[in-house]
């Protein structure tokens, strides 16, 4: 009996293994093709794009850029120089002093000639006390807007922002990215060129800005990083945001927006309720929320994409830091998923809750579960002997196959969209990382994964028992005291 | 016979240029970015330099800058398109060029500020 | 997704699969006669073997015949592998009552464990069961109904067996062959694209040199004269019956003639118009693909190729944003008497990057060029009305104040909204009475707005209805801006009002208003 249900249970995983490799290539083969089709769709558009008059036309929206600085005190008065000098008609900078250890605060008091204003902050979304809004007395800082705060969390610090925010779009950044200088203008266009759908949420591209040379807030010669650590998350960027978000937003199905480089309507942050702070993955959560609220009002939307280089950051190239990212990132996806968990296949939520959620569910969420299975039971069948682990390694080849394809096409893409990794070494580096990716660097991918879902079942971060009940409708999050019990 | 470097990445529009003042008997030479621009203010001598400010590899600017120091004496004409900043504007004329056209400009023109420039 | 319910199907037949197998297996022989004439009719089955056991000690004459083992349990005898002599062996234990036992290896099997062993010898093919025709010669019919049906045994067995294999190759081949597809096709791109690229070039160098001696050398009313024969003198032969030969020297015409000024720039079009140039800019109008639509209106744009005008209205309501805008934009940029009906019978909304692209057009032609702004309020198209009362903010065009009050008498709560602003920026005090009924409104948009209005515009009924609201205890936005306008309508009235307060939010927005540096936030 025993041996029957063994057996049996191998004969189900291999089906479903098969399924599962099955399913992957064809994914992944449409997202190829999906991607390359937005990408001619793009490149045509923008031959028509004139931005010369956004910047001074009436028409165009303002735009509040929010970034929240924790103890940033050594570069925070360049970073909001270089934002300062962003090339737009109508923006304000909000700076979040999140309850900085450091004197972030007090450098920017003496740099801007700021003072502490007698605003009257009005707690529309719920958020630590705030101790003062600052300004500045020399017209020249105008745009600038300091908040200063009790340390609640970079949502809690985001969502402060957006309470004194008077623009119609918000712009969330990291403080630390490097923004060209026309950033605004491109993100702002899809907004403004949308009239079927409303646009709530536009994302941008993340480059990597590791070893690069910076020049007035933009990257002027392109390098890739010493690092293997930092070449491999070069590739990663480029499969992400060449392919992963070229496809999805081609077919309106996009469900994250980079924290570092965000724009978003209002009226809409507002009306659901502004960033949830219980969540290590506030930037996924937003969105997610954002598009479950237009789909229960049964309004048309979109969140879209720009695909141009406008936004540089420096990625982690130490292995201790990256594996505190990728843990965090993991928790945030299986939060999030978990909070919205009503959304997975249910077919009130369309396109969104069918194919996008279930597309995080089991590529991004359990990816690495699935992945520690598929090895197992590779394992298994080899010490058992069964003839059928020659097909599982055939199987695992053509995987293998498969990740080389998809990373040298996202190479290809970069080179046929902006061709900024001009030398030819550099492409021959990234070439062998490709090659060796799959043993040397995915694993640990995979196992960062694994301690991203160890904790989260540990109930570490994050806010336990909200998680689990999940939220009833988008607009939910309005109604739960996000402020006590921390 | 005096000689002309124009340094621009269109190549019409420098073929224009130099069409129009040779029929004026200048002797002249095309390049097509600012790393050739440097490196021809440094080897070709020249007595006038007509240069683009938004090009490939170096910026109008730094071809500029270098030019005042290498050869303070040669008068700089900046070609430059529509809508280039007030500040690239107001940085060339501090650095002491002696003209700046703003592009769509009529080769006419151009030809009798060389002429002024060089008298 | 998709592999949720697929999974959900497979189940059922992978459990139909196993209780499939364990039918076979009970019904591959009816009783143990059978099973042994099957095993005489093979004669020799790899690995098995039987024997013969006694419970009696055998006779010497027996025993030399079989040479017999004592075991614990009986005498044994050795094993023999030849099935064919079963009956003969069988014959030989007259007197005796011999136990039959099957010994697979080296192990005695009951008979459940002897049919196990053969139907795995079965599935690799090792032993194919048959039926002795000899033995079918009783009843045929019976025989037959006995027997399970089993269509195509064999067939089954090994595709079922092997469906790993089978769906394995499936993936690999699919993979292999999108690949390869894919790998092929994004080489000819590539391919495709230098080539294209290396010929703009080329193309490039050959377009130069005569294009500038033309416009030098040639006076205006020469280059109109120009015709298709004096082409080919001028540039190489052949090479101007080449699309892309022509496609190059457009742009490079339309390139030029945006950084040229005066005598060329009309030089440039008189030479697009007379050679023909512009057949390929109507061709382009009448493409299917957007694109090419739009580099056509481009072209037409550029050059101002009035005469393709007809061709450019046609598309001011196409599907395409691109096309219907820069339709748009083409009309307003090259007629002479612009004719704002195709903006007024826009059937789809105006986007935000249209409004901003029309506005810029706008600025620079209302003065020279007679345009009757106010057919747009008039518009069945919401969005086109709106534009019209932000175009006369945007222009200061007071003349147009009268169309705006007519429009208001029956406007939305959204136009309403932005007929506010537009009165502010121009200082329409005339039109308090709008606001004041505004002030009123259920829509808090709307009165939010007509408040903020009403602290530039307001007369004494605005004060009044602000103290009105004020005293409702309304949420913190419309009180602030209650408050804010309050202030600037009459100070005193906000001291009064304000001053020595116990609510602490509105100590709060006071000392805010009142804080210079926050004068507009």
């Amino acid at each position: 009996m025993y041996n029957f249900l063994f057996y049996f249970l191998i004969e189900v995983f291999g089906v479903l293994f098969m399924i599962l490799s099955f399913g992957t290539v064809l994914i992944y083969f449409i997202i190829m093709i999906l991607s390359a089709l937005e990408m001619r769709d793009f490149r045509r558009k923008n031959r028509f794009a004139d931005y010369q008059d956004i910047i001074t036309s009436p028409i165009a929206p303002g735009v509040s850029i929010i970034a929240p600085a924790f103890n940033e005190a050594a570069n925070i008065v360049q970073n909001a120089q270089s934002l300062l000098s962003l090339h737009y008609g109508k923006f304000e900078v909000i700076i979040v002093n999140d309850g900085s250890k450091d004197d972030t605060l007090q450098k920017l008091v003496d740099s801007f000639a700021l003072v502490k204003t007698a605003f009257a902050y009005n707690p529309d979304i719920e958020t630590q006390a705030v101790r003062g809004v600052y300004r500045s007395t020399n017209k020249s800082f105008r745009r600038l807007i300091v908040v200063d705060k009790e340390n609640g969390g970079k949502a809690d610090a985001l969502n402060a922002g957006i309470n004194v925010a008077s623009m119609e779009l918000l712009a969330c950044i990291d403080v630390d990215c490097i923004l060209a200088n026309d950033s605004i203008t491109r993100m702002v266009r899809p907004f403004m060129e949308e009239t079927n759908r409303k646009v709530i949420a536009v994302g941008g591209v993340i480059g990597i800005a590791n070893n690069c040379d910076v020049q007035d807030g933009t990257v002027t010669k392109y390098r890739i990083p010493e690092s293997t650590l930092g070449r491999f998350q070069v590739i990663e960027y480029f499969r992400a945001f060449l392919m992963g978000r070229m496809a999805w937003s081609r077919v309106n199905g996009l469900m994250l927006i980079s924290g570092a480089f965000g724009f978003f309507k209002k009226d809409l942050v507002k009306a659901v309720g502004g960033y949830f702070p219980k969540t290590v993955g506030e930037d996924i959560e937003l969105v997610v929320r954002m598009r479950r609220y237009m789909e229960e009002k049964n309004q048309k939307y979109r969140v879209a994409f720009v695909p141009d280089p406008l936004c540089w950051t420096e990625v982690p190239e130490d292995e201790s830091v990256l594996s505190r990212q990728r843990n965090r990132w993991m928790r945030g996806t299986i939060e999030t998923l978990q909070l919205h968990r009503k959304i997975g296949l249910n077919p009130r939520y369309g396109f969104f809750g069918m194919v996008s959620f279930s597309f995080w569910t089991i590529y991004e969420k359990l990816a690495p579960i699935l992945e520690l299975m598929g090895v197992l039971y590779t394992l298994v069948l080899i010490l058992i002997g069964d003839f059928s682990a020659v097909y599982f390694f055939a199987l695992l080849t053509m995987i293998y196959l498969l990740s080389l394809l998809i990373s040298v096409f996202s190479i290809l893409y970069e080179q046929i969209t902006y061709n900024n990794y001009k030398d030819k070494k550099d492409l021959r580096r990234l070439i062998w990382i490709i090659l060796i990716e799959p043993f040397v660097l995915h694993p640990k991918v995979v196992l960062w994964g694994l301690r991203g879902h160890f904790d989260f079942i540990m109930g570490k971060g994050g806010w336990g028992k909200m998680i689990r009940t999940g939220f009833k409708t988008a607009e939910d999050k309005k109604n739960i005291q996000t402020q006590t019990g921390v | 016979m005096k000689k002309i470097l124009i340094i621009e990445d269109d190549l019409l529009i420098s073929s224009l240029v130099q069409f129009r003042l040779k029929k004026d008997g200048y002797e002249t030479l095309i390049l097509k970015d600012g790393n050739e621009g440097i490196k021809a203010i440094d080897e070709e001598n020249p007595d006038l330099i007509i240069t683009d400010v938004m090009m490939p590899f170096r910026s109008g600017i730094e071809i500029i800058h270098h030019a005042r120091k290498e050869k303070p004496d040669v008068p700089i004409i900046v070609l430059s398109s529509l809508g280039e900043e007030e500040e690239v504007v107001l940085e060339a004329f501090n650095l002491g060029v002696s003209d700046f056209i703003p592009k769509p400009f009529n080769p006419n023109e151009l030809a009798i500020r060389v002429k002024r420039a060089l008298r | 997704m998709n592999g949720m319910k697929k999974t959900k199907v497979l189940f059922p037949l992978l459990f139909l699969f196993f209780t499939a197998q364990g039918q076979e297996i009970d019904s591959l022989f009816s009783d143990s006669l059978q099973l042994q004439q099957e095993l005489i009719r093979q004669e020799n089955i790899s690995n098995l073997s039987y024997q013969f056991r006694l419970m009696e000690e055998p006779s010497s004459e027996l025993d030399s015949l079989f040479d017999f083992e004592e075991t614990d349990s009986g005498w044994v005898s050795p094993k023999e592998t030849d099935w064919a002599k079963l009956d003969s062996l069988h014959g030989v234990f007259v007197g005796y009552n011999p136990s039959l036992e099957y010994v697979i290896y080296e192990d005695i099997a009951d008979q459940g464990g002897l049919e196990n062993y053969l139907q795995t010898l079965i599935r690799t093919g090792d032993f194919v069961p048959g039926f002795d025709p000899n033995s079918n010669k009783i009843d045929l019919v019976l025989e037959a109904s006995k027997d399970v049906f089993r269509p195509l045994h064999e067939y089954k067995l090994r595709i079922l067996a092997d469906y790993k294999l089978f769906w394995v190759t499936i993936i690999v081949l699919f993979f292999l062959i999108t690949a390869a597809l894919m790998i092929t096709s994004m080489l000819i791109f590539k391919s495709q694209r230098n080539k294209r690229e290396n010929l703009k070039k080329e193309y490039d160098e050959l377009i130069i040199g005569p294009l500038t001696s033309l416009l030098f050398e040639k006076d205006l009313e020469e280059i109109k004269q120009i015709s298709k024969l004096d082409l080919v003198e001028i540039f190489p032969e052949k090479l101007f019956d080449k699309p892309l030969f022509k496609q190059v020297m457009i742009e490079r015409i339309i390139g030029l003639n945006k950084k040229m000024k005066g005598e060329f720039k009309d030089k440039l079009k008189a030479f697009y118009k007379a050679t023909g140039l512009m057949d390929i800019t109507r061709r382009n109008l009448k493409s299917k693909r957007w694109d090419i639509i739009t580099t056509g209106l481009v072209q037409v744009n550029e050059m101002d190729l009035s005469e393709l005008l007809q061709e450019v209205k046609k598309h001011t309501n196409s599907s395409n944003f691109h096309v219907r805008s820069q339709s748009g934009a083409t009309l307003l940029n090259v007629s002479s008497t612009v004719n704002l009906d195709f903006l007024r019978d826009q059937k789809y909304p105006l986007s935000e990057w249209q409004q901003m692209n029309y506005l810029r057009i706008i600025k620079f032609v209302h003065n020279t060029k007679s345009l009757e702004l106010d057919k747009l309020f008039r518009s069945e198209n919401p969005s086109v009305r709106l534009f019209g009362i932000k175009l006369v903010r945007m222009l200061g065009r007071l003349d147009l104040l009268t169309g705006l009050k007519e429009l208001s008498t029956k406007a939305s709560d959204e136009e309403k909204i932005e007929l506010l602003k537009t009165y502010e920026t121009i200082g329409a005090h005339m039109e308090v009475d709008f606001i004041n009924s505004c002030i009123q409104s259920e829509n808090q948009e709307l009165q939010l707005e007509a408040v903020k209005v009403a602290g530039q515009l307001g007369d004494e009924k605005s004060l009044q209805l602000i103290i009105g609201l004020f005293a409702h205890n309304p949420d913190f936005e419309l009180k602030k801006s209650l408050m804010r306008s309050m202030y600037l309508l009459n100070p005193e009235t906000f001291e009064r009002y304000t001053k020595d307060q116990f609510s602490e939010e509105i100590v709060r927005i006071r000392a805010h208003i009142l804080d210079p540096l926050l004068t507009h936030v």
